[in-house]
């Protein structure tokens, strides 16, 4: 019955050890590739500071007021320009009237 | 053999005594190694219980992985808008051992960058006792690819993070820069240095009070200001005054902080918290403050400001004559240096020092902008530095601890410090009490009237109920007397004055005879004041429904 037990114990021994280090061998894989992953994180992470850092340039407000003048044709707002609401209709062109096609 | 047991204690019994003697150590060892090897392997299934039961031993590394961690935080404005962040760069390096043709590769170098100096990277390229010699920082990605297609033997690149403002020149002064190390240099860079690291190392954004559109209007209108007045420079201040956050803040001229090494000394200087000035009349509302809350004169007072006032053989006279007999609204309004001169010796010297530090006028301007100027600010030994000091002269402040001390107009005579952060909902609102609320809300009329009848017409926006008060210093000149033709000329604005809440200070630098607060400052803030109303949620009354 010892002898089996022994027997049992080397075997135990055995198959921890080898778990063992399959164990550590699969943790070891798995940090590179989390290594690897973090600098694919880091390096997604800077192209997307400098997308944002480009986003921003394109809408700063100096730009787009550039941008609309030149296109556009808006002006900023004058005070002078500013209407009362009661105005508004009495300075908007008349709508015009729709024709509805014959059915 | 059977190495240990029972049977082995069997069969010494038919043995003599002594190899019984001599075998028990061995037993005894064996049963040790025995034991060894149990408690090895105890030690290897408690190890695997613990793995089995600890948890994912990664995960830590992936939490740490799972923000954007980076030397500097980016900067953003109240609404989220990105001002400055850091992005990945490359250093151009060369291995001298490897440049086949120095001359040749200084060629190619410099065709794709002219401003390189060949003396220097020809002699960093023939160098051969260094491993990797620096050629240029800071190279783009795209700069990075197109050396790289030139295919130089030798030539290499190194990765790196640089500073950028996408804004461009807005909001410099500001946001401040950094050098090529991301060392803060100056703004908030180096005033906010250890938040922005902290806020860096975390992954979240440092975000500032400013407001970008706000910034905008404010720098545009102040270019056009000081170009107008052919001033050597200017400078402007939006507070929400409530709070103390610093909406927009502006230094002119300006500069682009992406390439902050390129701009003159001149163009880089942050004239709002870093130059003092005697502040002029922009600090006659406080010295009535000062007489009302004092006791030394009340708003029935009458004064005859007619005749120039002599004080220890200094004669000070008013810009224009104010006849008949007038009060303190009027003396406001008009901007009388009598009247204020008078008041103050009224106050007196030590009341008027002891005010003037509540105001934070005695201190520099705490704001997180990296330049922090002290005011100039002797203590007054006579009646005429008390009375100089009455109306704006003898002591010289920054335009951010003006625009500080205005703050007592919108929070019923408590004084709120600016700053460049923004409050979070919550966050406690240090005021110190300077005036009581009644004598501010007095002055405040007064203020109002400045606007509608007296020296700030200029400022005057229809529906948005100006108040302020115009000022103009004459400059020392290098005689170190005052020069008539130099004018340090401001305006200082509370509005809407129903209901202050906004402080917008603007001051222009060395502006001709003539150029008076009133006359080049005050347009400028009213055209500010209706530009940037829609954004603070006020309304500029139309001209058709007065």
């Amino acid at each position: 019955m010892k002898r089996w037990l022994h027997a049992l114990a080397v075997v135990i021994i055995v198959v921890l050890a080898v778990g063992l280090y399959k164990a550590k061998t699969d943790a070891s894989k798995a940090a590179a590739h989390v290594r690897e992953l973090e600098s694919q994180i880091g390096d997604a992470q800077s192209d997307l500071r400098a997308l944002r850092a480009e986003i921003a340039h394109l809408e700063s407000p100096a730009r787009v007021e550039a941008l609309a003048d030149r296109h556009l044709e808006l002006e900023r707002g004058r005070q002078s320009a500013a209407l009362p609401e009661s105005a508004i209709d009495r300075e908007l062109p008349a709508p015009s009237t729709r024709q509805r096609p014959n059915p | 053999m059977r190495p240990f047991g029972p049977a082995a204690a069997f069969a010494a019994d038919d043995i003599d005594v002594a190899p019984v003697t001599q075998a028990a150590p061995a037993r005894g060892g064996m049963r040790f190694l025995a034991l060894g090897i149990l408690a090895v392997l105890l030690l290897l299934a408690g190890r695997a219980v613990q793995l089995a039961f600890s948890g994912d031993p990664l995960a830590a590394s992936r939490q740490s992985s799972g923000v954007a961690a980076t030397v500097r935080a980016d900067i953003v404005d109240r609404n989220g808008v990105l001002l400055a962040t850091t992005v990945r760069a490359y250093a151009l390096t060369a291995q001298p051992a490897r440049v086949w043709d120095v001359r040749e590769t200084a060629n190619a170098l410099l065709r794709k960058f002219p401003e390189l100096d060949r003396a220097t990277i020809e002699r960093r390229m023939a160098d051969r006792s260094r491993d990797v010699v620096y050629l240029r920082r800071s190279l783009t990605p795209g700069q990075r690819e197109e050396v790289l297609a030139l295919g130089l033997g030798g030539i290499g690149f190194e990765a790196e993070d640089r500073r950028v403002y996408p804004q461009g020149t807005l909001a410099a002064h500001a946001l401040g820069f950094t050098d090529v190390d991301l060392r803060a240099l100056a703004g908030v860079e180096l005033g906010l240095d250890e938040a922005i690291r902290g806020g860096g190392a975390a992954g979240r954004p440092v975000r500032l009070s400013l407001d970008v559109r706000a910034q905008y209007a404010l720098e545009s209108e102040l270019a056009a200001a000081a170009t107008r007045a052919h001033a050597s420079g200017a400078s402007a201040m939006l507070l929400d005054a409530r709070t103390g956050e610093t909406l927009a803040l502006a230094s002119w001229p300006s500069f682009d902080p992406n390439q902050a090494g390129a701009a003159a000394a001149n163009a880089r200087r942050d004239r709002v918290g870093g130059d003092v000035h005697e502040l002029g009349s922009t600090i006659k509302p406080f010295t009535l403050a000062m007489a009302l809350d004092a006791r030394v004169t009340n708003a029935g007072e009458r004064f005859d400001l007619s005749e120039p006032f002599v004080i220890d053989g200094r004669t000070i006279r008013d810009h224009e004559r104010i006849l008949g007999s007038v009060g303190l609204r009027e003396m406001l309004a008009h901007s009388s240096n009598i009247g204020a001169a008078r008041l103050a010796l009224r106050v007196g010297a030590d009341r008027q020092r002891a005010y003037l530090d509540r105001l934070g006028l005695l201190s520099a301007a705490p704001l997180e902008s990296g330049r922090r100027q002290a005011p100039i600010a002797p203590r007054a030994t006579g009646r005429r530095d008390v009375a100089g000091i009455g109306f704006g002269y003898g002591l010289a402040a920054t335009p951010a601890a003006l625009a500080g001390a205005y703050t007592v107009f919108a929070n019923g005579g408590a004084r709120v410090t600016p700053t460049l952060r923004v409050r979070e909902n919550g966050d406690p609102v240090e005021r110190a009490p300077v005036f009581s609320a009644a004598t501010t809300q007095q002055i405040l009329r007064y203020l109002r009237a400045t606007v509608t009848d007296g020296t700030g017409k200029a400022a005057d926006v229809p529906g948005l109920e100006m108040a302020g008060k115009t000022g103009t210093a004459e400059i020392l000149g290098e005689d170190a007397a005052y020069d008539e033709a130099r004018n340090f000329s401001s305006f200082a604005a509370v509005f809407p004055a129903s209901a202050p809440r906004y402080v917008l200070v603007l001051a222009l630098d060395d502006v001709g005879e003539g150029e008076a607060g009133g006359t080049v400052a005050a347009p400028a803030v009213g055209r500010i004041a209706a530009r940037i109303a829609p954004m603070l949620g006020l309304r500029v009354t139309p001209p058709a429904a007065r």
